[in-house]
């Protein structure tokens, strides 16, 4: 596999940092911190290949944490009127609900020609308002939901004895590593995920080879609502209840991650490792800061900076190549 | 349809007539871009379009592409005629577009650039990235070009671009292919070969249409020629019947002339002085003066540091050793806002994607550079009527076709929104303007206005350092001309010497004895022909 510059200085952050923290604290170093990182980020893991898709298409959505909340939260209510208990319905009802807002933010972008920041800003709006007005707003807790959900959040695929009792990887490592397959294949083997990619360099270049823009754009925001809703059953069956208003709020981590991880925001460029390591550096960040007895308002500074680095990094390097062909952007005064 | 079976059958099997469009109209708004346009494209002939800048050639490109449809009229293609278009379906028919703006996919490689449109036209729904590669490799070989197909093609030089576009529609099938400015980027030597491309495609019964400029290449390589002027279709003309002279008097309606540059001004002290520059690997060891009033041109094949020099002098290039004066002072142009303090304005070679805000209007983007003179007071109250003024007299000066001073930027024609780049630089009375390759793209009733501007700004002592690769501009509008080759001036000649009515031929030597060594290098090295990076 290759490696982009950018995707070698993060996994030396990475690296640097992970070392540094286990000088201040040895216990930092274990598996069990591994395996922990995987089941806490799984949920962004997931959110972040669809965003990744939609980024490549010169799209942005911030409404996925919204959808992922919906349709968790929809198919949940569904599943206790309806009286199931498996957890394959929640999977398949809340990845439908998410399918529809997904095709819904994609054809109103299609049709109101506006920026898909505005769209989604106010869709993530309408969709949580129209799930508090029209399915309700009580949470469900633990001993209300189908025993499968929790079997799932906390299941394990593998364990392993320690001295501080059994630890284990969760079992959310399985959709999480289907997933990231599946993007990988929709990205780079199929006509597809090329189109998309099209579309995010160049949409009138694209419509010159036939390419319809509305069609992959459907593809990718529906891709992204599908994900949205497996994530989001992951998250409630880890927590093992349902909240009216969690997730909402968090969305703009999952951008940084993607950022972080060079996806371009101006579209087409982006890779699945590079977003991936995006995401698992702020979980990195979020979960040692107990380690490092340090508050949580830390994590925000940190993610921040790191934010702020890889910007400038990216333009960095954009100007040397701009350098190296002798083209310049002229700036009037 | 049935007039176009009969055209074909006129004209035998040898020349099948392929495309034929029928009374095509198109208007933007209130302005007309096409009115009522008969024309034939056959197979086995290049059939070249001639027009001034906005006078229709890539709108009606773009209605027989099914990119625009036509307000009336119809295209007939193969036979079957279509009152709308779509792009798949031309593309299906077997029309390839080569567009001005080339249309590639930044982010892609030199490869997925080339065979996505075939892959795309096949329907395949997977990718086999050795079957990317062996398209693009099969189609390279076709036009005898080595790239390197791994390149992400923004890493790529403009020339190699216009290839990557050439072979992605080669790769497609094409039974028509138009070319819209395929040449604007390409070197001499570059050019040949593609023009040797094209007359094999025409071997082979394609039907080429080629959009250009440059009356030479016209002149070469066409079977027919169409004129327009002001969205009418003029004529068609066999180009054996034409010269340059009777083409560009069909094509602006005026005889064009060039108008000897004599220099008036009594100044005698250069305004900037060049001591000794060097660059590594770029130029070496440059000594000019230009003063006030002087419009010096430079001239060399790609690779001879002309380029290079010139955005030293605009403070995007540092040397690494050397004395820049300036009006006898020594001066760092460091960086651009440093220059244009020194009142040296620089008009880039690659002007479209530089220059222009394309979403903005033409008033917006041709004040874009002294936006700060249009501010008042401490609130920056900003002075709309004086934007509007400026508009308009750059309008006026290089001859903009354009509806008004509102239209926006990228809905000119790709020759009028060069003319606002350069209009915007004219804006800032600049004292040192460095045009590079002005005219590029440019038609040439309108080259004639823009020597006409520079030489009267260089009346009024503003100094002109020109990089061009047309002898003739060159020897007319010139006092002094220096000869570059392999980073180094090889040659000054003076205002004497300029004179004498046998200069051109003479340059047109040093220039190929000066490139000599290179060329002969390159063959030998690579065997096969491979466009070099960067720029003269
Ligand atoms: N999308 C558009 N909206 C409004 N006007 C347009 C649009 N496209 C083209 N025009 C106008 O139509 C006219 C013809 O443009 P066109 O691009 O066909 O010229 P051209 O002959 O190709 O010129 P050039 O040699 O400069 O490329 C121009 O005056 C241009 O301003
Ligand atoms: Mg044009």
């Amino acid at each position: 596999m290759r490696i982009e510059r950018s995707e070698g200085i993060l996994l030396g952050i990475i690296l640097i940092y992970a070392v540094a923290v286990a000088l201040v604290n040895p216990a930092f170093l274990s598996i069990e911190t591994v395996f922990d990182l995987v089941r806490t980020s799984s949920r962004d893991l997931i959110l972040v290949m669809g965003l990744l898709l939609i980024m490549l298409s010169g799209g942005i959505d911030i409404s996925f944490m919204a959808m992922a909340l919906v349709s968790s939260y929809c198919a949940t209510a569904a599943m206790m009127q309806l009286g199931l208990s498996s957890i394959g319905f929640l999977l398949i009802f809340a990845m439908l609900i998410g399918v529809v807002m997904g095709l819904f933010n994609a054809l109103l972008i299609s049709w109101l020609k506006l920026p898909p920041f505005i769209i989604t800003l106010g869709t993530m709006n309408l969709f949580h308002g129209l799930m508090a007005t029209l399915v309700g707003t009580r949470t469900f807790g633990g001993g209300m939901l189908p025993p499968s959900f929790n079997a799932f959040g906390s299941g394990n695929l593998i364990e392993l004895e320690s001295e501080y009792g059994i630890i284990g990887l969760s079992l959310s490592v399985i959709p999480v590593v289907l997933v990231i397959v599946l993007t990988w294949f929709i990205i780079y083997k199929t006509m597809l995920g090329r189109g998309i990619v099209a579309i995010g360099n160049s949409e009138e270049a694209a419509l010159r080879l036939g390419f319809r823009p509305l069609l992959l754009r459907l593809f990718a925001y529906g891709y992204i609502g599908a994900l949205a809703g497996l994530a989001g059953s992951i998250y409630i069956c880890q927590v093992n209840a349902v909240y009216p208003d969690k997730m909402i709020g968090e969305e703009l981590m999952v951008v940084a991650g993607a950022v972080i991880g060079g996806t371009s925001i101006s579209g087409g460029k982006g890779r699945i490792f590079g977003a991936l390591l995006g995401i698992i550096i702020i979980y990195l960040l979020k979960s040692t800061l107990i380690f490092l007895g340090l508050s949580a308002s830390w994590n925000n500074l940190f993610v921040g900076i790191i934010l702020v680095l890889s910007l400038s990094f990216t333009a960095w390097q954009e100007k040397r190549r701009n350098e190296r062909h002798l083209l310049f952007k002229i700036e009037s005064r | 349809m049935q007039q176009g079976a009969q055209a074909a059958l006129k004209d035998g099997a040898a020349k099948p007539l392929l495309v034929e469009a029928i009374g095509i109209t198109k208007t933007f708004g209130a302005f007309t871009a096409l009115d009522d346009i008969n024309l034939m494209f056959k197979g086995g002939e290049i059939h070249c379009l001639a027009g001034e800048n906005g006078s229709g050639k890539s709108t009606l490109v773009k209605i027989i592409a099914g990119t625009y449809t036509q307000d009336k009229g119809t295209v007939v293609i193969n036979g079957r005629s279509y009152k709308e278009l779509t792009p798949a379906q031309s593309m299906a028919e077997g029309i390839q577009v080569i567009y001005q703006d080339l249309s590639l996919f930044e982010h892609m490689t030199v490869a997925e650039n080339i065979a996505l449109g075939h892959l795309r036209e096949e329907r395949s729904a997977l990718i086999n990235w050795q079957q990317v590669r062996a398209i693009a490799a099969a189609q390279l070989e076709r036009i005898g070009v080595r790239l390197d197909l791994n390149q992400e093609l923004r890493e790529a030089s403009i020339s190699t671009k216009q290839l990557v576009a050439i072979c992605r529609a080669l790769a497609m099938n094409a039974r028509v292919l138009f070319m819209d400015e395929p040449t604007t980027a390409l070197s001499g030597r570059e050019v040949d070969r593609l023009l040797e491309v094209m007359s094999e495609l025409k071997k082979a019964g394609l039907a080429i249409i080629f959009i250009s400029h440059k009356l030479d290449e016209v002149f070469r390589i066409a079977d027919v020629v169409t004129v327009f002027r002001d969205g009418r279709k003029i004529g068609d003309f066999p180009s054996c019947d034409l010269n340059a002279k009777r083409l560009s008097y069909y094509m602006t309606g005026k005889e064009i002339s060039y108008p000897k540059y004599q220099r008036i001004s009594k100044a005698q002290d250069n305004f900037i002085e060049i001591k000794d520059l060097c660059k590594k690997d770029m130029y070496s060891h440059i000594n000019l003066g230009i003063r006030p009033g002087d419009i010096l041109g430079c001239i060399g094949l790609l690779g001879s540091g002309r380029t290079e020099l010139a955005l030293s002098l605009f403070g995007l290039n540092q040397p690494d050793s050397g004395k820049i004066l300036i009006e006898g002072r020594e001066t760092a142009l460091k960086s651009p806002s440093a220059s244009m303090e020194a009142g040296i304005a620089l008009l880039p070679e690659d002007r479209s994607t530089e220059g222009l805000f394309l979403e903005r209007s033409v008033a917006v983007n041709s004040s874009a550079s002294v936006i700060g003179k249009l501010s008042h007071g401490i609130l920056g109250f900003f002075d709309f009527v004086k934007e509007r003024t400026l508009a308009l007299s750059g309008i006026e000066r290089l001859n903009i076709k354009t509806t008004s001073e509102r239209k926006l930027a990228g809905e000119l024609s790709g020759g009028n929104q060069q003319k606002v780049v350069i209009s915007k630089w004219l804006a800032t009375k600049p004292r040192l303007f460095i045009m590079d390759n002005p005219t590029v793209g440019i038609d040439i009733g309108s080259k004639a206005e823009i020597y006409e501007q520079a030489q009267s700004l260089a009346r009024q002592d503003m100094a002109v350092l020109l990089l061009s690769d047309e002898i003739e501009e060159l020897t007319a509008n010139c006092s002094r001309i220096a000869i570059f080759a392999h980073g180094q001036i090889v040659e000054i000649l003076d205002e004497e010497r300029l004179k004498d009515p046998a200069i051109g031929s003479y340059i047109a030597a040093v220039v190929a004895a000066g490139g000599k060594q290179g060329t002969a290098q390159d063959t030998a090295a690579a065997g096969t022909y491979n466009p070099k990076e960067g720029r003269a």
